[in-house]
């Protein structure tokens, strides 16, 4: 079962259009609900007088700052968000109100009526102004608006920068981007005395769940968050999202739930990706090794923590890069600005830093007259060195990666020259990527398993399905390890009310941790059968395995149902949990920083027309390490899906501001990639290793998409693009500025 | 007015509301879905006399007399239409929101052209967006599917 490439669970559903996302759910009394959101970047005394949209009929409540309690903020490290504004906004979009109302068009109406006065206040967007003395500051606690600063040291950075025969120091940056989910935020809430349920697009039910307790000072166990599927997640849904006010706003309804749905608008105002900057400054020697490297990441947070607080020391481990480089310091800095707050976002972190460290190899490589496909198999990890965290890399298939994602382009070796282009103007170039991320150091998973007297074993777990197919998955790892058959399993969750706990399904953790709770489960639920088992079989319980629904003796077989049956049980349930707890010293950055490395590469072939500056990429080629891979064809469409997610922000996806109002909030003006888009070759290759531990997949072959593309265009005509997205206009920029030097 | 959906006629108070809307909220017809609001995304696509159109711009009053087909009306008697079933053998979806949208414009494409090329499906496609990014095995679905149709 493992290792079959068995269609996902709810296949039929999904092209029938049955799937019951959030945005289907219909509740009795269901009222509709309305944000109302702030039109200035940054203002203070905030007045809200609803009196006039309290007149239109079918209003029912409206939820303003006023409402809420002493408790009211939220953060997942720092408490700094109001569930709505309260006294102070900042940025545009942030929510000011919400209303509940008999009809989306009452809720709507009475939105345009609730009159809104502030004072408006000097506004700061990007995070190197935002920290400079005299910047507008947003909140008192961090006058310098510098929220976290995460510190990596490792080595002697000036003995090791004294060695070098040449350092080389750039700067790469990131915009703002929205992780663009076509399903949009959507949460329904509904209060039964002081227990609240919230039904929501989430992809970290327990994350809702405690931050809900403590806003509204109940015991956890009084919120249940239950979690359809996901229309897509990427990220955008991680975290707290708009839980805590629709749960508020529902507070003011007495009992009757409230639904709300974003529009395509205010997902630009929701969650976004950190616009970041970074500057790496590399010591290498003239024989090919590396010094040091000394990186400084500024990221743009936006106007509260958020999820940020974790990310920036994420980011500050995922910016070393997988090479062997002595002595290592990194300064990664969460700031403060007057944007929409932001969070993970596909490949987090991980993307703006392989964008800077991979786009600095070819910088290097290209100066030191070394060819950038053998610097990097020179010096990237194996299993058994150690990273700059000190901590010591197993199972670590970099240079296996890289290989595989180069063979895939269909030359002889990677050394061998490409023919420059044929045609007026048209250059070809090759380009590679590697990656090295971490993921979640410490979390918990726990599974439920229960075996009924008819055979039927139902999963109880709360991984989201959000498209990965983890709920596939899962069925796919209970089935082989308890040995049944898979269409004997159900899947039930997330519901906290009666799936058990998990941190979250995010970081391609899901496969991995999930996976290895199901496992345990699976275990114990297998002991208990071979106990109950054994006197019927007349066969002592070392002797007996499970195979297709039947524990097997040698010579005789007794269904699951029937051990049951014979034993006069319904039901039993058996439960299992995995969790790791690593982490890193905040001071120094020095620890384990992940269970497992992610990995991943990619090889770019790309066709640049010189004259319009319009790039096409030919053929592209990754692979990523899976350790074992649960569905291959499951597995290699997510990595399919990594490329050409990734393929946004390297070549189209930005989110443009004008003093802080995003003037493209739209699926028009804000492109993401089309099917015309796509490479005419596209090539994913997932790595297995004979251990046989589990990886996640989702998001391993996303980061070096950007500087693949990058490097192969300076492969083809010479010039390197540093700020993403790589436009056409930036490249005939580039190649203009070029020609006049 | 009266609205011709999936070959039974349905009596609606549509007002100026969007097919969309009133497929969704009036009929109950939940696989088309909003993505965008603006025509972009054809997660809303239906057909309208056999060709895709975008449920989120047509207003119901436009559309009396025309027939209309969403993606409730292909499964028949437990019968999967031959393009959702190419879509499940291709894998051709992930979390599938954009699915039934794709789904429609692929059956009007090859009721319009059997034996379409790789870019005539790219260019007939380009219309609906997948951020999961499944369209290298949409484009093997809807290949796999004029196949066994013709
Ligand atoms: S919702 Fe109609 S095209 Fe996007
Ligand atoms: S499968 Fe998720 S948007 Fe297409």
């Amino acid at each position: 079962m493992i290792g079959e490439s068995v269609p996902m669970l709810d296949s039929v559903a999904r092209v029938m259009g049955t799937v019951d996302y959030m945005i289907n759910l219909r509740l009795p009394k269901m009222l509709f609900g309305k944000i109302v959101r702030s039109q200035a970047p940054h203002a203070k005394s905030l007045k809200v007088d609803v009196t006039n949209a309290m007149r239109i009929p079918g209003v029912v409540a409206i939820l303003t700052g006023e409402d809420l309690g002493a408790n009211a903020f939220y953060g997942v490290a720092i408490k700094d968000q109001g569930v709505v504004a309260v006294d102070r906004v900042r940025y545009v979009g942030e929510p000011i109100a919400a209303i509940a109302a008999e009809s989306l068009d009452a809720a709507e109406q009475a939105a345009v009526l609730i009159d809104i006065e502030y004072h408006e206040l000097p506004a700061v967007f990007d995070a190197q102004d935002a920290i400079q003395a005299g910047a507008p500051n947003l909140h008192e606690k961090f006058p310098n608006n510098i929220f976290k600063h995460a510190k990596l040291r490792h080595g002697d950075m000036d003995a090791a920068f004294a060695e070098a025969d040449e350092i080389f120091e750039d700067t790469f940056t990131s915009p703002v981007a929205q992780q663009a989910s076509l399903e949009p935020h959507v949460s329904a809430a509904q209060w039964d005395g002081e227990h609240l349920t919230i039904w929501t697009a989430s992809q970290a039910p327990f994350m809702v769940r405690k931050s809900l307790s403590e806003i509204f000072g109940i015991a956890p166990e009084a919120v249940r968050v239950i979690v359809p599927s996901l229309g897509g997640g990427y990220g955008g849904k991680g975290h707290i999202r708009i839980e805590p006010l629709v749960a508020a706003m529902a507070r003011k309804t007495n009992g009757r739930p409230v639904k709300f749905v974003l529009s395509r608008a205010e997902e630009f105002v929701t969650v976004t990706k950190h616009a970041a900057s970074i500057t790496l400054k590399t010591g290498v020697k003239r024989d090919g090794t590396f010094t040091a490297r000394q990186a400084t990441l500024y990221w743009n947070g936006g106007a509260y923590a958020d999820a940020s607080p974790m990310l920036v020391p994420a980011g500050m481990v995922r910016a070393v890069g997988p090479y062997r480089i002595p002595a290592v310091h990194v300064d990664s800095y969460g700031v403060y600005t007057n944007l929409p707050p932001a969070g993970a976002y596909r490949g987090a972190m991980s993307s703006q830093t392989t964008w800077a460290y991979e786009s600095q190899m070819d910088i290097i490589a290209r100066k030191m007259g070394w060819d950038p496909f053998e610097f990097r198999m020179k010096n990237l990890f194996v299993s058994g060195e150690h990273f700059a965290t000190g901590e010591e890399l197993h199972d670590v298939h970099f240079v296996e990666c890289l290989e595989v994602s180069a063979k895939g382009l269909g030359v002889p070796s990677p050394l061998t020259p490409l023919p420059k282009g044929e045609g007026q103007g048209m250059r070809v170039g090759r380009g590679y990527g590697v990656m090295m991320k971490s993921t979640v150091a410490t979390s918990k998973s726990q599974a439920r398993l229960k075996l009924k007297d008819d055979g039927t074993v139902t999963l109880y777990t709360s991984t989201v399905e959000m498209g990965q197919g983890g709920h596939t998955t899962m069925a796919q790892i209970t089935a082989e390890t308890l040995g049944v058959p898979l269409r004997a399993i159900k899947i039930i969750g997330p519901d906290t009310a009666i799936t058990p706990f998990d941190s979250t399904t995010s970081a391609s953790r899901s496969t991995s941790m999930m996976g290895n709770a199901v496992i345990a489960a699976c275990g114990t639920m297998k002991k208990k059968l071979f106990e109950l088992g054994s006197p019927l079989l007349e066969t002592p319980v070392d002797g007996l395995r499970t195979e297709n629904g039947f524990v097997v003796a040698d010579e005789i077989s007794i269904s699951f149902g029937d051990i049951l049956k014979r034993n006069d049980l319904n039901t039993v349930e058996e439960s299992g949990e995995y969790s790791t707890s690593f982490g890193i010293d905040p001071e120094t950055g020095q620890g384990v920083a992940t269970p497992h490395w992610h990995q991943g590469a990619g090889a770019a072939e790309v066709e640049v027309d010189t004259e319009t500056g319009r790039i096409t990429i030919l053929k592209y080629s990754a692979a990523a390490f899976a350790g074992r891979v649960v569905n291959p064809r499951m597995a290699q469409l997510q990595n399919d899906g990594n490329v050409i997610f990734g393929l946004g922000p390297t070549l189209m996806e930005e989110i443009v501001y004008d003093g802080g109002q995003p003037i493209n909030p739209n699926l028009a003006d804000y492109s993401i990639p089309s099917i015309r888009d796509i490479p005419a070759e596209l090539i994913s290759i997932c790595i297995e290793s004979g251990e046989g531990e589990m990886h996640g997949i989702g998001e391993m072959t996303l980061p070096p998409v950007a500087p693949a593309i990058a490097n192969a265009i300076e492969d083809a005509v010479g010039v390197r693009i540093k700020d993403l997205p790589i436009t056409a206009e930036k490249i005939l920029r580039a190649l203009r500025e070029k020609s006049q030097r | 007015m009266i609205l011709n959906v999936n070959g039974s006629r349905h009596e609606v108070e549509a007002g100026t509301r969007t097919l969309l809307e009133v497929l969704r909220d009036d009929l109950g017809l939940v696989g088309a879905k909003e993505g965008c609001g603006i025509g972009m995304c054809g997660a809303c696509t239906v057909l309208v006399d056999g060709k895709p159109i975008s449920g989120c711009l047509t207003l119901a009053e436009q559309v009396p007399g025309k027939e209309i087909l969403t993606i409730e009306s292909l499964e028949k008697n437990g019968q999967l239409h031959p393009v959702q079933q190419a879509f499940i053998d291709e894998r051709a979806f992930q979390c599938a929101y954009c699915t039934p949208g794709f789904i429609l414009s692929a059956v009007a494409l090859l009721n319009e052209n059997p034996n379409p090329s790789e870019d005539d499906i790219r260019e007939y496609l380009s219309g609906n967006l997948c951020r999961c990014g499944s369209y290298q095995n949409i484009l093997k679905a809807v290949v796999e599917a004029g196949k066994r149709l013709r």
